[in-house]
């Protein structure tokens, strides 16, 4: 026997639990299954739509206004304007701590290297710090943290010419924590408001860090940590801090790893539970079987093949980064089911020399029809009941583009829906 | 004896700075300049090899013989570059059994200590030698760091007074009544460290004597003055492995050939090389075949490479040259000795000596036979005593090995850093702040970051080759904001975006030739690092200006400036 | 492979299919383990640092990025006293192994570490050695205990000894030693009739679903040391149920799993009950048996850690026909059509708070009970969330680690407060141990809930 459902998403990132999410939300018995963990904890958190049109241009303020105006074979394209407006509503819906969609123009914010980046959502924990909030800033960074060097990304911010001003400030967390304490040592921390022991007296951590950077704060209406804020109550944290402080408190995003994306990844996983999907994760699909119609997928398990079998299928098991594409000296790959990623015969036309070129590769992943239906070399679907979605689909560079997150949204909610649809 | 005589050594590669260290500690007045970074040309582009003579033990028994001198002499006085891995001469079934005893008897001639090792023995040392391997002779091969090395010469050069310009390149030879009098330079950034954004200029140093030490480089500084310096330049392919395969050097014992040697260097393993001849020192192809030989060649000795994971490859340029009338045809067979050309008894152009060939390992024998020419120039009888005093961080290392439990690091950051360090580790990593890692693939913390910054002014890229951050496997994609960051105490932010800009660029420019598997795939994220998360690829600070009030300024808004505190407070309430 | 040859096409990203690969093996003749070629799929993402549940509490603790890739590509081969000492406070959880994109072998590489730092660097003569060794050692422990289990009992927990034995070996007082029974299962089994009795109650099963009477299903149940000294009521509902659907069960000769050994980095302890069970588990599947754990890390020891850190005919073998006990049934029978037919009343008509053990999730088993009886009248069964319990094993006993095994369980506790019901629930034993001392709750095991809810 194998183990059934209706709809089968293969991956567990932004792509797979959008579609798994939608097809729930469409009445479908639908299985999860995910191998690792995916990007999201490597993501900042935000939810780009389309910040630069392949040529570059932006800021963009309205990303929905770009869209048709893209190349044909971008996923946005095949899934149209209005799927991405719906694909966000389910979004907004299923993550409500998020913020930003209140208006179609794209946010700017910090980034925790000094730039400013345009995004369309936002965790709640962000929006104090938008750029277009004219409130000074007084940023703080902890000594021994070295991904966030606080008076470096206030100079770097000042330079992009922010409409405030700011400065950045460094202390020691409380407690002097180890050199290299983990980001989630520093959340656990904030979160339980255990106790830390400040000039021999035991303070709670929260009190203690406002205590940290009151001396700092001068007329500042605004104050930026690192997201280190918790990773269970975030909200509390910042109000706790902000009470303490008597002024607005915000997280910059960071680089992996990512709270916010971790959190994103929680509240996502919690939606699906409670939408009725089952979900496995920890073993990788490595087989299937079927000709034009995929019968059965195989999951792996040190040697053990568990069969699973559905009606429809929705890969979304990520780009080169999430191992969803793949690569050797010879050529590219899609490792699953062996779709076909259009390429460059030479591996040296996959990049460009310049560090910031219009790399190739970046685009690479499955071409697909309209319906997201990976295509063949001949253009020919690979199967019937397989749809991709996410960044194993080719056709556009998220990186250049800052898409990363809508595309996934978008494409896994039309995957998702359209597999439960047919699947009825 | 006439007032100390200033000599200007062109050139801050091993050579350069080791002729430069040897005139200063005669007691004579030094300026050494270097059109890029210490060991911007061929010394920064090798594998880290340093040779017993095994290598040359059939074909060239000179050099061999110099090699195992010198092999001895580095080990004692820069015993902080040096890691003893010995060595193996491999042979494969297919590789002639004549060669082998010729290497073996080469290498007893040469005074080489040599030993057979049988095809078991061999795996017993290295696992993952292939397993058909016939036999090997082991020698005394070792890997050093040449970046170290010539940092630390030129760090002794200064200590004894020598000046020490980086980023000047020479833009003229001053020649006056048929003399050569001195060189015109053009700094990058001023003189002294360089800083990125400060104005540079020409400057004319005058001196006594010029030594041309610019390897490859040597036939276009001979052209400022209308000489022939016929350097017939050599490319070879390196490709860096992600980690060590091998933890003794690996040469394939036969004739010659290309890919026939690994060394492992700190924590990667290099492969090597090819040998072809090149117009240009720097403008020469790189191409898809040398790496791909590399890998396919050398698995025959190490098959796991095929599958391994290369961080990048890179080319150097050897400074190969000949007596014109050798005329050989192959690079391969143009002898590895080194030639010290004095432009007045060749060309009748007084004042100035180029030092081409040679090789790294000899760099110290070089160094002392120009410094004798340079000192027989002015009748100053002075002893060199390169080979007897250790060089800065070389001293007493052996002691301090076994305190670096005291950095407080976990061993074996604590291990490398000290191993980088030697004998300074003490001053450089007993810090009284927190002294967090800043690039975690090679175990590089901030103390010794900042170190380097002092060392070596706002470039990145000289931080790096004095600390190996940035060079592990994500190639700079998680430390590179951070080792910037580390900039920005000292310099403001327009020096530091560019010299972040700078190393990354650099970073991305060898990585290109590894962008496959594993590397593709680190190199994607590192670019949705860069641009999706830092949005670097469209900084706003490098480019127009933005209007910000078109962008969202928070909820109940849609566009326009918000200067009241009252409408983000609700920013802060909510569960996440 | 018999030597330290790293197959050329090793990959460690390239999950096992059971056809090309072979696992590397890193004790060959001499001490040479080298793990360096797992660090080749490191991004340095830290990704598996976010799932570490002693990091999280623990500062002092540098996370599984850098005692596994981090450590072995900077570790040299040359040198003594090379690995941190920090290995020794990771507990073995093994969650990071889930996380990691791009599949570098986290806790194989951590149990080789600390393998060879227990090895080489550990002193012999120490407390803590030999108290970590006793701990590893459960099973021996326990087989004493099981023959006076009343004294036992007695004498454990006995006040005076336990302030000597947090005094003199590290072991802390603040738990109670769990319960021998006064009969283990393997004494209940051998009563019953053992594996002549299986077959006849297989047989009448079989017959009740029409089922032919020689059908081909048979298992080899692996108790574990702790449903056979502690709860042989696990074991006795996992054989009730099996026997339900048709299967004859067969209680071969084992050892310990290994778990607890692995943990504390006595790999030549570990080694040599990998043996025997390999040895009795790989014969019986080749006579047609897939080996049942009911205990998971049992399951996750011999499915995972055997392949990756011994060389012992036939463990790759076992390591692809052995199963956990209700997963085993998701993939052959229609449990859960069946669990939605039945009903439970009695004892385990209860709302459950169900806790899935770390090394559960490892092998995806996390969400199985909570979707399993989403469906099932009268019983509930509700998640506590996806933290870590924090007793990993052994890690809790230990006094110095005490604390933080309580500060990670924390959440978990809060949790089970919150949830409806009183019983808790989950797959393993030690996990079992730490949520009743949170919490005070009787804890239960799913296979109780399926024999309540499927065996008459």
């Amino acid at each position: 026997m194998a183990i059934e459902s209706e709809v089968l998403v293969i991956g567990g990132g932004l792509g797979g639990l959008t579609s798994a999410l939608a097809a729930a939300r469409e009445g479908a018995d639908v299985r999860l299954v995910s191998y690792k963990q995916s990007t999201l904890r490597q993501a900042s958190g935000l939810v780009d739509v389309l910040g630069y049109t392949p040529d570059g241009d932006g800021p963009l303020t309205d990303p929905y206004e770009a869209i048709p105006t893209l190349p044909a074979e971008h996923p946005y394209r095949k899934v149209g304007v209005q799927t991405v407006r719906d694909a966000l509503s389910l979004f907004d819906d299923a993550v409500p701590t998020y913020e930003g969609d209140h208006t179609d123009a794209n946010a700017l914010l910090p980034t925790h290297g000094g730039s400013i980046k345009p995004t369309a959502r936002y965790p709640a924990g962000a929006s104090a710090g938008l750029a277009s909030d004219t409130r000074d800033t007084l940023l703080v960074g902890i000594e021994e943290m070295v991904d966030f060097d606080a008076p470096h990304v206030a100079a770097h911010l000042d330079a992009t010419g922010v409409p405030f001003d700011v400065r950045g400030e460094t202390i020691r967390f409380p407690g002097d924590l180890r050199a290299d304490a983990k980001v989630t040592r520093y959340a656990k921390l904030l979160d339980t408001n255990s106790e830390v022991a400040v000039r021999g007296r035991m303070v709670p951590a929260r009190e203690a860090l406002a205590q940290r950077v009151n001396p700092l704060l001068e007329d500042e209406q605004r104050v930026g940590f690192p997201a280190i804020l918790g990773d269970d109550n975030p909200g509390a944290i910042r109000d706790a801090l902000s009470d303490h402080l008597g002024v607005d408190v915000f997280e910059v995003p960071m680089g992996p790893p990512s709270l916010p994306g971790l959190r994103l990844e929680d509240a996502l996983f919690a939606a699906l539970d409670e939408a009725g999907a089952s979900i496995e994760t920890g073993n990788p699909v490595v087989d299937f079987e079927g000709e034009d119609r995929i019968e059965k997928v195989f999951i792996e398990k040190n040697g053990a093949r568990i069969p699973n079998s559905a009606d429809q299928y929705v890969l979304a098991t990520g780009g080169f980064v999430g191992k969803g594409v793949e690569s050797d000296r010879e050529g590219v790959y899609e490792p699953v089911f062996d779709c076909h990623v259009p390429h460059a015969a030479d591996r040296y036309d996959w990049f460009e020399g310049e560090l910031f070129g219009d790399h190739e590769f970046a685009r690479y992943g499955v071409a697909t029809d309209d319906d997201l239906r990976p295509l063949d070399a001949s253009d020919d679907r690979e199967f019937e009941n397989l749809r991709a979605a996410g960044s194993v689909l080719g056709g556009y560079d998220f990186a250049a583009e800052k898409s990363g997150s809508g595309v996934s949204i978008a494409t896994g909610y039309a995957a998702g829906q359209r597999a439960a649809q047919e699947a009825r | 004896m006439g007032p100390t005589p200033h000599i200007a050594v062109i050139g801050g590669g091993s050579t350069g700075a080791g002729i430069a260290r040897d005139l200063a500690m005669r007691g004579l007045d030094v300026t050494l300049v270097e059109q890029g970074n210490l060991t911007h040309g061929t010394t920064g582009r090798m594998h880290g090899l340093l040779h017993s003579g095994g290598r040359y033990a059939v074909s060239d028994q000179a050099s061999a013989t110099e090699c195992i001198e010198e092999n001895r002499v580095l080990r004692d006085i820069a015993s902080h570059c040096v890691e003893m891995t010995g060595g193996l001469f491999v042979k494969r079934p297919e590789d002639s059994e004549e060669y082998f005893q010729k290497k073996l008897s080469g290498c007893e001639e040469c005074g080489i200590p040599a030993e057979v090792v049988s095809g078991e023995e061999a795996r017993a040392m290295e696992p993952h030698l292939a397993k058909d391997i016939d036999k090997a002779i082991s020698v005394p091969d070792g890997a050093i760091d040449p970046f170290r090395l010539v940092v630390a010469n030129a760090a002794s050069a200064q200590e004894h007074g020598a000046r020490i310009e980086t980023h000047s390149k020479v833009t003229d030879l001053l020649v006056e009544s048929g003399e050569v009098v001195g060189i015109e330079v053009e700094h990058d950034s001023g003189p002294g460290k360089r800083v990125h954004g400060t104005e540079g200029g020409t400057e004319q140093i005058r001196a006594d004597y010029v030594v041309n030490a610019t390897g490859a480089w040597a036939g276009r500084i001979g052209d400022m003055a209308g000489l022939d310096i016929e350097v017939r330049p050599s490319k070879g392919v390196m490709t860096i492995m992600n980690i060590r395969q091998v933890d003794t050097v690996i040469n394939r014992c036969r004739p010659k050939g290309d890919a026939d040697i690994v060394v492992p260097h700190e924590t990667t393993a290099i492969l090597g090389t090819t040998d072809e001849e090149v117009e240009d020192p720097e403008d020469y192809p790189e191409e898809q075949w040398e790496v791909d030989m590399m890998i396919d060649t050398l698995s025959e000795l190490i098959p796991m490479l095929d599958e391994a994971r290369t961080i990048r490859s890179f080319w150097g340029v050897r400074p190969l040259y000949e007596p014109p009338d050798v005329g050989s045809d192959d690079p391969t067979d143009i002898t590895r000795d080194f030639f010290l050309l004095d432009h007045d008894e060749r060309d009748d152009l007084p004042g100035m000596t180029s030092i081409v060939g040679g090789k790294f390992t000899t760099y110290r024998m070089m160094g002392e036979q120009i410094a004798d020419h340079v000192c027989g120039k002015f009748g100053i009888d002075a002893d060199c005593r390169t080979a007897d005093v250790p060089l800065p961080g070389s001293e007493d290392f052996s002691v301090l090995r076994d305190y670096m439990d005291e950095f407080g690091l976990r061993s074996p950051i604590g291990r490398r850093s000290v191993e980088r360090l030697g004998s300074r580790a003490d001053e450089v990593l007993n810090t009284d702040g927190p002294n967090p890692t800043v690039c975690e693939c090679e175990g590089v913390t901030r103390a010794e970051i900042q170190d380097a910054i002092e060392g070596s002014g706002s470039d990145l890229n000289a931080v790096r080759i004095r600390t190996r951050a940035s060079m592990g496997n994500c190639q700079g994609g998680f430390c590179s904001h951070r080792m910037a960051s580390e900039l920005h105490s000292e310099y403001d932010e327009p020096v530091v975006r560019e010299a972040w800009d700078e190393l990354l660029q650099e970073r991305w420019k060898g990585q290109r030739h590894a962008l496959w598997g594993e590397q593709l795939s680190q190199a994607a994220l590192n670019y949705a690092l860069h641009a999706t998360t830092q949005n670097r690829d469209q900084d706003p600070a490098d480019g127009d200006p933005v209007d910000f009030s078109a962008f969202d300024s928070g909820r109940g808004q849609t566009g326009g400036s918000v200067d009241s505190a009252d409408v983000a407070a609700d920013g802060g309430t909510n569960g996440y | 492979m018999s030597d330290a040859e790293t197959p050329p096409d090793f990959d460690p990203v390239a999950p096992n299919t059971g056809e090309e690969f072979e696992p590397v093996d890193v004790f060959p003749d001499s001490d040479d383990f080298d793990l360096r070629p797992g660090a080749d799929s490191c991004y340095k993402c830290s990704t598996c640092d976010t799932n570490c549940p002693v990091a999280e509490v623990d500062d002092d603790f540098p996370g599984p990025k850098f005692q596994g890739p981090e450590q072995w590509r900077l570790k040299q081969s040359d040198d003594d006293h090379e690995i941190d000492d920090s290995v020794m406070d990771c507990s073995n959880c093994m969650r990071c192994d889930n996380a990691c994109p791009s599949g570098v072998p986290l806790s194989q590489m951590h149990n080789t570490a600390r393998g060879e730092y227990v090895s080489e660097q550990m002193d012999k003569l120490s407390v803590e050695y030999i108290r970590n060794r006793i701990l590893a050692n459960y099973r021996t422990s326990a087989f004493l205990a099981s023959k006076v289990p009343r004294l036992a009992n007695f004498a454990m927990n006995f006040g005076p000894a336990r302030w000597v034995m947090e005094k003199t070996m590290g072991i802390t007082s603040e738990r109670d030693f769990p319960a021998f029974a006064k009969q283990t299962f393997r004494d209940w089994w051998a009563d019953r009739g053992g594996q002549a009795q299986s077959r006849e109650n297989a047989r009448a099963a079989r017959r009740r679903r029409g089922l032919p009477e020689d059908a081909d299903k048979k298992v080899a149940y692996f108790h574990g040391c702790y449903s056979n000294y502690n709860t042989p009521e696990v074991g006795k509902a996992m054989v009730r149920v099996y026997e339900e659907f048709g299967y004859e069960v067969v209680a071969p000769e084992q050892k310990c799993s290994g778990t607890p050994m692995f943990a504390n980095g006595m790999l030549d302890d570990a080694r040599r009950h990998a043996e025997t069970n390999v040895s009795s588990m790989s014969e019986l599947v080749d006579e047609g048996y897939h080996a049942i754990a009911s205990c998971t890390s049992c399951s996750m020891a011999l499915r995972q850690e055997y392949p990756e850190l011994f060389d012992i005919d036939g463990i790759d073998k076992v390591a692809e026909n052995t199963f956990e006990a209700v997963e085993y049934l998701r993939i052959h029978e229609d449990l859960k059509g069946e669990v939605q037919a039945a009903d439970v009343d009695g004892d385990l008509a209860e709302e459950f708070a169900y806790h899935a053990p770390c090394h559960s999730r490892n092998q995806g088993l996390d969400r199985q009970a909570v979707e399993l009886f989403r469906d099932l009248d009268g019983a509930e069964v509700e998640d506590v969330g996806d933290s870590c319990s924090g007793i990993s094993g052994t890690y809790g006993w230990k006094e110095e680690k005490y604390e933080k095994s309580m500060e990670i369980g924390e959440e978990m506790f809060e949790h089970m407060e919150h949830a409806e019901g009183e019983t808790g629930m989950t797959e393993c034993p030690t996990c079992a141990m730490q949520m009743e001392h949170g919490s005070g709750y009787e804890i239960r095991h799913p296979l109780e809930l399926l024999e309540a809810a499927l065996v008459e």
